[in-house]
């Protein structure tokens, strides 16, 4: 068959079999529209050409097979087929809810009258256990974790204990040494780097957790005191940083090395398995862990797509993202971008 | 349509819908830097009173960290209400950056996903522009918990109702992973823990060698580890369960006992089933069919070169030369007569199976055989297959054991079983040990080296190089103890910790050349080089080594002038200083052992800590 013989007969076909023609030949062939799929099956080598050619002549002449397909679609409609398992983004075939409109998206943005502020339960309930337990706090990116560190220092240096707080950077320590300094006073907190100790007396010292390990190895071969009998609170930030490659065994060593008096409360992004951590933490530790495991974000987040050509979208099909219960792509951010990919996989931007 | 959105554009869209202030998340410095570059082709100001706030803020960042007053992107920053946040500023910029976005000053900042732990600042939308990022040279799909780490800066507690992530498509970028991240519940975090030279010299300091496994044990590696080594012993446990099942045989490891016997039985039946092909009389011949031995086939003769099995039914071959020196290949059944001649042929391993000397001897003596010879009579033995089994009842009992019948049906099956028993036995102790092995090894290279003595307790020279707890340490301190840093003077000193400490090869160049540094530098290497079987060498890059040389032998030289010699961005040059003053206090912490390094490691301290290298603890 020739080339134009066998474009104009691609060209008569119905979408779904040139879908089918192109199942295994064409990546991604599922995103392209009908030109695009005739040019792409076009632009394939000539020996594909001709495999493309003789499963069409195969196709045309069996003209009946519709029963056939309806067979084989029907038990995939079962919603309840306990052997399938779909990924999640293919669950979007049988939408439950109609997708929401872009005006519904950006409704209620705006700024919220100043309220008295009020712990919420779990991070109260963080400060009073690290009474008696040491705390894991696992918890999303800004849901207020700092508050409950910063309660947790001010009990502390009340009953005239000192407070070690590390963070992975150097940059973090900085601004945490800036903010610590204005809720107790440039007095009450110091900071230790490598080089540099500013205000070692404080109650309060602000340092990466590779300087506590090396203070804990100090005075574990007994050379320093470090006041480390005083020593009452341990606060690891950014704890998640335990499966860093590199550094991630500064952080097993400091909570291995730990003083038996001193509380340890790790705060962390969300990770998968803080159960297993509190399990760890508390088969070693002379008290038992206590995990607060926070998922919700205090503020919702919603998502949207911005087309390059400044056109807005919702991206999910609901309103407010949920963990765990899979997603639907908005089909208007589903044509977008199959539109998006179609021009920008052309031969001037193909990668 | 473009490649991706116009950031210009993509401002102003973000504005119309109120979603500023944004976090627009970028795949590279470059990509922040243009972006900001944009908006001063595009002159699209804020009102002067935000102008205004932002100039307050800065002045009084200003004060603070005199560094940033200069900063070239000051104007940009004022006009345009939008700044660039990575790796390749100053912290006092960033500070100053953050602190403009805390405020609420700025509408949009442009970051790299690369620092995401380090964005330290909430905005009212993030913009997400890449589902993969580049990591060591290679391109790696964002994973859920950075997905999660880069959205969770959307939505301001206390300043926002709602927060939003904001897709937009770049070559960079596929929906799927990213959706995946915004919905799915984050990964589990594994433990990462490696043993190193300082840990286990720290270690054995304040405890003795037997106390240390039980340390190692209260690692989470360990508790993770044995997490999957309890696995397996239940595993292990329900294999044991079945292989029981199996009850009491005659003998008491009855799986080996039958196995050997099967594999006696098969590799002599194998042996059987080669000579049964041959018919008596063939066998009979072969002791015959030697090389050199002249046959007769079909009314003509050959002479043997070699005799073998075929590969794939065990027949009984010849290579035979033919007259006119053809090489030829047959069964030996082929042969009709054997003839009382023997040629000398020296054999060879490859075709034509002889020496070329022999293979023309034989030709020639082949041309002048008469036409009759002498055939060898040769006896068929009839017998001489029934030996077997007596042989092997002599050595096992199975043939004539009860339980025979039953050993026979369930060996496969406990065979299988017992393979994985050992298999997960094997992998239990693995796990339970591993740790400790790799203590091991490492207190091992701490022996040859002479840090530990043999009953692992520390000597001399491992009491002080305990407190070198940096990257390559054993490099460092086996440096120490050669004298090589006997008479350095400062910067060179600086120089060499500063290649040492940079483990990053994004390129970087640095004009001029220090003969001093290079030939240190060159020394440096070829012990990094032989000490490379037990560490990891450094890059030690003598460009590197050259800025930190420079910055502290010209104690005069202002930073702007440092920055200008190289094509090193100004955050890189930075951490690099602070890094090698991080390695310089480890140096300073030898004062009691070595004074007279200590206080050049201070010395060298002091000078690099001057202009922005003052301004952050």
């Amino acid at each position: 068959m020739t080339h134009d013989a066998l474009a104009t007969q691609l060209a008569d076909l119905p979408v779904r079999l040139l879908h089918h023609l192109a199942k295994n030949r064409v990546p991604r062939h599922f995103r392209m529209g009908k030109n695009r799929l005739i040019q792409s099956l076009l632009a394939l080598s000539p020996a594909q050409q001709a495999e493309v050619a003789t499963a069409l002549a195969s196709l045309l002449q069996e003209p009946a097979r519709p029963p056939k397909p309806e067979k084989s679609a029907k038990p995939k409609r079962q919603p309840d087929a306990p052997s399938r398992q779909s990924p999640p983004h293919q669950r979007h075939s049988a939408p439950a809810e109609p997708a929401i409109s872009t005006k519904i998206l950006f409704e209620g943005i705006g700024v919220p009258p100043p309220r008295p502020f009020k712990p919420d339960d779990w991070q109260q309930e963080a400060i009073d256990r690290l009474a008696t337990n040491d705390v894991i706090l696992s918890a999303p990116t800004g849901s207020g974790k700092t508050y409950v560190a910063v309660e947790a220092m001010r009990r502390a240096i009340e009953t005239e204990q000192t407070v070690i707080y590390t963070s992975p950077l150097k940059a973090l320590s900085n601004t945490k040494l800036t903010e610590f300094s204005q809720i107790f006073g440039a007095d009450q907190v110091g900071i230790l780097t490598g080089d540099r100790r500013d205000n070692p007396q404080a109650p309060i010292l602000v340092m990466t957790t590779e300087i506590l390990r090396n203070l804990l190895y100090d005075a574990a071969s007994g050379e320093i005191d470090m006041r480390l009998d005083t020593l009452g609170l341990i606060i690891l930030d950014e704890s998640q940083f335990l499966a860093d490659p590199e550094r991630g065994v500064v952080w097993e060593e400091t909570i291995i090395f730990a003083p038996a008096q001193s509380r340890l409360l790790l705060l962390s992004a969300s990770i998968g398995n803080p159960d297993e951590v509190e399990t760890w933490i508390s088969s070693i530790r002379s008290t038992s862990c206590h995990l607060i495991h926070h998922r919700n974000r205090s503020v919702p987040l919603r998502a949207a797509y911005l087309d390059p050509s400044g056109k807005l979208a919702p991206f999910f099909r609901a309103r407010d993202i949920a963990h765990g219960k899979g997603f639907a792509f908005h089909p208007e951010t589903k044509r977008l971008f199959a539109n998006y990919e179609d021009q920008t996989l052309g031969p001037r931007y193909r990668r | 349509m473009p490649p991706a959105i116009h950031p210009v554009d993509l401002l102003r869209v973000l504005r119309h819908q109120r979603l500023t202030p944004a976090i627009v998340f970028l795949t590279s410095r470059r990509a922040c830097d243009e972006a900001i570059a944009s908006f001063e082709h595009r002159q699209i100001p804020i009102p002067p009173t935000r102008s205004a706030a932002i100039t307050q803020v800065l002045e009084k960042m200003i004060t603070e960290y005199p560094s940033i007053a200069d900063h070239p992107l000051i104007p940009t920053v004022q006009h345009y209400g939008v700044a660039a946040h990575h790796a390749g500023h100053l912290p006092s910029w960033k500070v100053a950056v953050e602190e403009l976005m805390r405020q609420g000053c700025l509408d949009a900042v442009f970051a790299t996903t690369t620092l995401a732990a380090g964005v330290d600042f909430p905005a009212r939308t993030v913009v997400i522009t890449q589902s993969s990022v580049r990591k060591d040279r290679d391109i790696t799909e964002l994973t859920v918990n950075e997905i999660q780490q880069l959205a969770g800066r959307g939505g301001r507690r206390g300043k926002d109702f709602v927060g939003f992530v904001v897709v937009t498509p770049s070559p960079y970028i596929d929906l799927g992973p990213i959706a995946n991240g915004l919905t799915n519940h984050p990964e589990p975090i594994d433990s990462q823990f490696v043993v190193s030279y300082p840990m286990v010299l720290n270690l054995l300091k304040a405890h003795t060698i037997d106390h240390i496994q039980p340390i190692l044990e209260k690692s989470f590696a360990q508790f993770q580890l044995n997490q999957r080594a309890d696995a397996y012993e239940t595993k292990l446990d329900d294999v044991e369960r079945q292989l029981e099942a199996y009850g009491q045989r005659e003998c008491a490891d009855w799986i080996t006992q039958w196995q050997s016997f099967t594999l006696a039985k098969k590799h002599r039946s194998h042996h059987r089933l080669k000579t049964r092909h041959d018919p008596p009389e063939v066998s009979a011949r072969l002791a015959f069919l030697t090389p050199g031995r002249v046959v007769e086939l079909s009314k003509d003769h050959a002479i043997v070169l070699r005799q073998y099995r075929s590969r794939g039914q065990g027949y009984a071959m010849l290579t035979v030369v033919r007259s006119r020196g053809r090489i030829v290949e047959y069964p030996a059944n082929a042969v009709t007569a054997v003839i009382d001649e023997v040629v000398d042929v020296a054999e060879a391993r490859k075709f034509p199976w002889c020496t070329p000397h022999s293979l023309d001897h034989a030709i020639e003596t082949l041309e002048h055989f008469p036409t009759r010879l002498r055939r060898l009579p040769i006896r068929v033995d009839q017998d001489g297959t029934t030996i077997l089994t007596e042989t092997l009842s002599d050595e096992f009992p199975c043939p004539t054991c009860p339980s025979r019948p039953a050993c026979q049906k369930d060996h496969p099956q406990a065979l299988k079983l017992r393979q994985e028993d050992h298999r997960l036995t094997k992998t239990i102790h693995a796990l339970r040990t591993e740790l400790w092995h790799r203590f091991q090894q490492h207190v091992e290279v701490l022996q040859k080296f002479g840090y530990l003595t043999p009953a692992c307790q520390l000597t001399p020279d491992g009491d002080w190089a305990r407190l070198i707890r940096i990257n390559h340490s054993l490099l460092i301190t086996e440096l120490i103890r050669m004298g090589a840093f006997e008479g350095i003077n400062a910067s060179l000193l600086a120089g060499v910790l500063a290649s040492i400490a940079h483990d990053d090869d994004r390129p970087a160049s640095f004009l001029g050349r220090h003969p001093a540094l290079a030939s240190t530098l060159g020394q440096v290497r070829k012990i990094a080089h032989s000490l490379s079987a037990y560490e990891e060498p450094p890059l030690l890059r003598w460009d590197i080594a050259a800025i930190a040389d420079r910055w502290i032998a010209e104690s005069t030289l202002p930073w702007s002038e440092l920055i200008r010699s190289t094509t090193m961005a100004e955050g890189d040059i930075y951490r690099l200083l602070a890094r090698t003053l991080e390695y310089l206090s480890q140096l300073h912490g030898l004062r009691a052992t070595h004074p007279g390094l200590a206080d050049v490691a201070r010395d060298a301290m002091d000078l690099i800590r001057r202009d922005v290298l003052q301004e952050l603890p």
